[in-house]
């Protein structure tokens, strides 16, 4: 390696370092997450028979349409946003019936409880990226299913 | 025969002996006997020894032989070479070379690093735990980024046992 390459590269290296470092400040304080939690209804009626119910925005409905599910539409029965900091624990009530806990992990990594009827009906831990989804399902009354969409917004 | 009359009979067969003495030793070997007996065996071992040299053949002339030989010499007793002194600059760029290579590791690692702390690189440890009969299975969409995981639990008092609910393809 001649002594100019050897300079040019030593100043990349320094300079690239420097920027890393600049940006980590960044990094920590990204660390509080940001979640939506939604309580869906799956069907292939067409409407739902409460007319409070939503349907699910464009961008949920097109994920739920490449998970290995039969229904045609889902709606949205309650929305709930949660911030959590780091190793931080939050409740959330999406129904009289249906709880999600999410506890923070450190990085995107989380924690979710699902509590059915308040009982612990199962725990997961997986990490979230931003943008990725989580959704919990099972069978409901008359063909038609329960999701759960547990979303990272930030 | 002593000692001394065979170490006399080894130095006339090497021509080392002198005159007055070589004369008295041939007027004792003309007698024949142990003296003369062992004269032809030293003379027999001489010439046995002296047919079975090996002449040695050099590679190279003598002269390049030998200039090689005072080269080594004269080489081993030049004075050491003083190692030349190196400027501060070499010492840091010496110094600032592995440095910069560990600060290009660091950044690779970095890059590796989403902001949120999440690696790009696939492995992520996932783990679930049914806590109730809810047989759970999973389900992992890695291009669109979704995971779903569906239990038999039912949303209302009544189970439903509807079987194609859910469709894998």
């Amino acid at each position: 390696m001649t002594p100019r390459i050897r300079s040019t590269a030593l100043l990349l290296g320094w300079a690239l370092a420097a920027a890393i470092y600049s940006g980590s400040g960044l990094r920590l304080q990204a660390a509080t997450l940001k979640l939506q939690a939604q309580l869906v209804w799956g069907t292939n009626d067409e409407r739902s028979p409460d007319p409070k119910h939503k349907p699910v925005e464009a961008v949920v409905k097109e994920k739920l349409k490449e998970l290995p599910l039969k229904w045609s539409n889902y709606f949205e029965i309650n929305r709930k946003n949660v911030e959590l900091s780091p190793s931080g624990t939050s409740k959330v009530e999406l129904s009289e019936k249906c709880q999600l806990e999410v506890t923070s992990l450190g990085g995107s990594k989380l924690e979710v409880i699902l509590l059915g009827k308040g009982k612990e009906t199962l725990k997961r831990t997986q990490a979230l990226p931003k943008g990725e989804m989580l959704v919990l399902g099972g069978n409901a009354p008359n063909a038609t299913a329960w999701l759960v969409v547990l979303k990272r917004i930030e | 025969m002593d000692w001394e009359a065979q170490l006399k009979l080894q130095a006339y067969l090497d021509g080392e002996l002198p005159e007055a003495e070589r004369r008295r030793l041939e007027a004792t070997l003309a007698q024949g006997g142990q003296s003369s007996l062992l004269l032809a065996e030293l003379r027999q071992t001489r010439e046995a020894l002296a047919g079975f040299e090996k002449e040695i053949q050099m590679p190279e002339s003598r002269e390049f032989f030998w200039s090689k030989i005072e080269r080594e010499i004269r080489r081993q007793e030049s004075p050491a070479r003083v190692p030349a002194p190196v400027s501060w600059a070499a010492r840091l760029r010496r110094l600032l070379v592995p440095a910069s290579t560990v600060a290009l590791l660091a950044i690779a690692g970095f890059l590796t690093i989403r902001n949120d702390g999440s690696s790009l690189l696939p492995g992520g440890t996932e783990m679930e735990t049914a806590l109730t009969d809810t047989g759970a299975f999973t389900y992992r969409d890695y291009s669109a980024g979704t995971t779903l995981v569906w239990l038999s639990y039912p949303a209302e008092n009544e189970p439903d046992d509807d079987e194609d609910a859910v469709t894998l393809q």
